[in-house]
C-alpha cells in the first residue's frame, strides 16, 4: 500500500529531524493513518503551551491529503470550537501528493504563529485581532494558561 | 392609444351585449374578425423591442461538432495540437483573435499565462537505469517516469491514481502537476497515456465537455432539472432565454431567473441580501391582515393586491392597506419609497433603522409580487378547467375561450417583470432618472392590478374591456423596459 510505505518513512524521517515541529509523536502500530502530537508554537501568546493535534490520513494516501484537528482548545481567529483548521495546503482542491507532512506541519505552526484574520474561521476573534490585538493577547494568553497542555522538555 | 386598441374599441361594443348571457349563448360571430396576433406574448420579435434577443437551442453533438469546429481554425492557422489548441481556448474564454495575436507576438509568455509552460523548467535528472518516485517512494525503471512540460518526474502509477482520483472529484480539465506549487496543467493525451482504466475515460470526456461549455462565453447549460439542452448565442447579454425542452426561462449571461430590468450584479446583490436577511423579513410573510376599515380578518387567496373586504365592501390596497382610490390614478404612491431626508444628520441607530426600512419596504414587494405570482398560478388552473368546463357543456369552442388564458398568461409576465422592478428600485441612487423609473413603475404597477382584478373576474368582465387592459399593461412593461433595460 503506497499509503503506508509512505507514511512510515514520512514518520521515522521527522522523528530523526532536529527542529522537528511536531513534539510527543504517537502513532498506534495497528493504525499508521492516525497520528497525534504536541504542536510548540514560537510565538506569543501561544508559546506559553502546548497543543494536542491529530493527524487522519485518508486510505488514499497520498493522492488526496490528511486532515488536521486541534484536540486542545485554542483562542485562535483560523481555528474553530471544534478544532478544524482552515490550512490551504491541505484542502481538496490544492492538494498535491508530492506534499511531505513536514511541510504540512511546516504552514500549521506559522499559521498559529501568525494568524490570518483576513480569512478566519472565527469571525469574532478576527475581528477582535485586527481592532484590539491587547485586548486579543490578553484573551488568548489566558485561554492558553488556562486550557493547553504542558510543553515537552527537550 | 394605438389604432388597433381603437378598433378593438369598437369591437367591444358590439360584444358589450353579448357578454352578459355569454354561458348560455352558442353565437360568438364576432369572434373571428378580431385579429389576435399582436397578443401573442411568448416571445418578443421585433429587433425594436427591448427584450428581443438572438439565441438557438442545440443539443448536446451539436455543440461538440461547434467546440471542435473552434478547435480546427486554431489548429489550422497555429499549425498547433488540436490538444493544445482546445486548452489554449479554455484558457482564454475561446476569443481565437486574442490567441492567435498573442501567439505570434510573445508565444512563451501566452503558454506560461495558460499554464502550459513553467516559468523555469527544472532538471530532475534521473540517474542510472532507475529511480524513487518521490510520491510512492518506489524504486521505479526509468521508462516508467512521466513529466510534464515543468519537468517534474513522476512514476506512471502514481499518475494513474492521481488522475484517478481527481476526475472523480469531478476535475478534469484543472488536473495540475503533482509537485507542490506547480501549477502547469495535465493534457487529455497526457492524461489518456498515464491512465490504465478506460472506465474513468468517459467521465473525464463528460466533465471536461461541461467545462468546456461552462468556459465559452456564447454557450450556456440550460439550468433546467436534468436538461440536455445548451443554448448558444452570438453574444452574451443578460436576456430572457427560454427553453423549448424543459419550458425552463432563464437570462442568459448568468443562468438564473430573467430579472429585467435589473441587471446581472445587482439581483445577486439583492437576492444575497435577501437570503442573508430572511429572518429579519419573517415577519411579513403573513398571508392574512386586517381590514383597514371594519377590522374582519382577511386572507390573501388571489394574486390582485386590489383588495375588496367582503363583509365591509372597503376597497383597500393590500401592500399600504391604504384606500384603494388613490391607487387608481396618476399619483399611485405606493410603490415608491419615501427616504427621510434629513437622514445624514442622524444617530448611527436611527440610520440603520432606516436603512432596514428601507430595505424591508423593498423586499415587502418584492416578496408579495412573487407570492401574487404563485396564486395567479392557481388563478390560471382555475380557468383552465373552467374553459375545459366550459367547452364539455357546448358553451364555446376552446379557441373562443383562449383569450382568457392569454390574459393570465400575460398577467403573469407583467408581474414577473414589476416584481424584477424592485430590486432595481432599492439600488438606484436618488436621481432624477430614479423619479422617471419610480413613476413607471408606478404606472405599471396600478395597470397590473387592474388586470390581475380583471383576470379574476374575467368571466364577469367584458372581453372587449379585458383585452384594452392587457394591451395597456404590456405596453407599460414595454416602456418601462426601453427605458432601462440595457439594448
Amino acid at each position: 500500500m503506497a499509503a503506508t510505505r509512505r507514511l512510515q518513512k514520512e514518520l521515522s524521517d521527522i522523528r530523526k529531524s532536529e527542529n522537528n515541529i511536531l513534539k510527543n509523536i504517537q502513532v498506534d502500530d495497528s493504525n499508521i493513518l492516525l497520528w497525534q502530537g504536541l504542536l510548540v508554537p514560537e510565538n506569543p501568546p501561544y508559546n506559553k503551551g502546548a497543543f494536542k493535534i491529530q493527524i487522519d490520513f485518508p486510505a488514499e494516501y497520498p493522492f488526496k491529503p490528511p486532515k488536521i484537528t486541534f484536540k486542545t482548545k485554542i483562542y485562535h481567529p483560523n481555528i474553530d470550537e471544534k478544532g478544524q483548521v482552515c490550512l490551504p495546503i491541505i484542502s481538496a482542491e490544492n492538494w498535491k501528493p508530492a506534499t511531505k507532512t513536514d511541510q504540512v506541519l511546516q504552514a500549521l505552526a506559522s499559521l498559529i504563529n501568525d494568524p490570518e484574520p483576513e480569512h478566519p474561521l472565527r469571525a469574532d476573534l478576527a475581528e477582535e485581532f485586527t481592532k484590539d490585538k491587547k485586548k486579543f493577547m490578553k484573551n488568548a494568553e489566558e485561554f492558553t494558561k488556562k486550557y493547553s497542555e504542558k510543553r515537552p522538555i527537550d | 392609444m394605438s389604432e388597433e386598441m381603437k378598433s378593438q374599441d369598437s369591437d367591444n361594443d358590439s360584444e358589450l351585449e353579448e357578454s352578459d348571457h355569454m354561458d348560455d349563448d352558442d353565437d360568438y360571430g364576432g369572434y373571428y374578425d378580431n385579429d389576435t396576433g399582436d397578443l401573442d406574448i411568448d416571445k418578443p420579435k421585433k429587433s425594436d423591442d427591448p427584450e428581443y434577443f438572438e439565441y438557438e437551442l442545440l443539443e448536446i453533438e451539436d455543440v461538440e461538432r461547434f467546440l471542435n469546429e473552434e478547435v480546427e481554425v486554431l489548429h489550422s492557422t497555429l499549425q498547433i495540437q488540436p490538444g493544445l489548441a482546445k486548452m489554449l481556448l479554455l484558457a482564454h474564454g475561446w476569443r481565437k483573435d486574442y490567441i492567435i495575436d498573442r501567439c505570434k507576438k510573445e508565444p512563451d509568455r501566452l503558454l506560461i499565462d495558460s499554464r502550459l509552460m513553467p516559468e523555469r523548467k527544472v532538471t530532475e535528472q534521473i540517474f542510472g537505469n532507475s529511480a524513487i518516485c518521490s510520491v510512492c517512494l518506489l524504486r521505479r525503471p526509468q521508462d516508467y517516469f512521466y513529466s510534464l512540460s515543468c519537468g517534474h518526474s513522476f512514476c506512471g502509477e502514481c499518475w494513474d491514481e492521481f488522475c484517478q482520483v481527481r476526475i472523480q472529484q469531478g476535475v478534469t480539465t484543472g488536473i495540475e502537476c503533482m509537485a507542490k506549487d506547480c501549477n502547469i496543467l495535465v493534457p487529455e493525451d497526457f492524461l489518456c497515456s498515464v491512465m490504465q482504466k478506460p472506465e474513468l475515460r468517459d467521465r473525464y470526456s463528460q466533465l471536461s465537455f461541461s467545462d468546456h461549455v461552462k468556459s465559452h462565453p456564447d454557450l450556456r447549460f440550460c439550468p433546467g432539472a436534468n436538461c440536455p439542452i445548451i443554448v448558444r448565442a452570438p453574444v452574451c447579454k443578460a436576456k430572457k432565454v427560454e427553453c423549448s425542452r424543459c419550458k425552463t426561462t432563464f437570462c442568459f449571461k448568468c443562468g438564473i431567473e430573467y430579472h429585467a430590468p435589473t441587471d446581472c450584479d445587482v439581483i445577486k446583490k439583492w437576492l444575497t441580501k435577501c437570503a442573508d436577511d430572511s429572518e429579519t423579513a419573517n415577519y411579513i410573510s403573513a398571508h392574512t391582515k386586517d381590514c383597514p376599515k371594519c377590522h374582519v380578518c382577511i386572507e390573501k387567496n388571489g394574486g390582485c393586491n386590489h383588495m375588496q373586504c367582503s363583509k365591509c365592501k372597503y376597497d383597500f390596497c393590500w401592500m399600504c392597506l391604504g384606500d384603494w382610490k388613490t391607487h387608481g390614478s396618476e399619483y399611485y404612491e405606493c410603490s415608491r419609497y419615501k427616504e427621510n431626508p434629513n437622514i445624514a444628520n442622524e444617530s448611527v441607530h436611527a440610520q440603520a433603522r432606516e436603512a432596514l426600512k428601507k430595505y424591508l419596504f423593498y423586499f415587502e414587494r418584492w416578496e408579495n409580487h412573487a407570492k401574487s405570482l404563485q396564486l395567479e398560478e392557481q388563478t390560471l388552473h382555475k380557468i383552465t378547467s373552467r374553459i375545459h368546463e366550459k367547452v364539455m357543456n357546448n358553451t364555446g369552442t376552446w379557441i373562443d375561450w383562449q383569450y382568457l388564458l392569454d390574459a393570465a398568461h400575460l398577467l403573469k409576465k407583467c408581474r414577473y417583470t414589476l416584481q424584477y422592478t424592485y430590486p432595481y428600485a432599492y439600488y438606484m441612487e436618488k436621481s432624477a432618472r430614479k423619479q422617471l423609473f419610480e413613476y413607471q413603475q408606478a404606472q405599471l404597477e396600478a395597470e397590473v392590478e387592474n388586470l390581475s382584478w380583471k383576470v379574476e373576474r374575467a368571466e364577469i368582465t367584458d372581453r372587449g374591456d379585458l383585452e384594452n387592459q392587457m394591451d395597456i399593461a404590456e405596453k407599460r412593461r414595454q416602456t418601462l423596459l426601453k427605458d432601462f433595460l440595457e439594448f
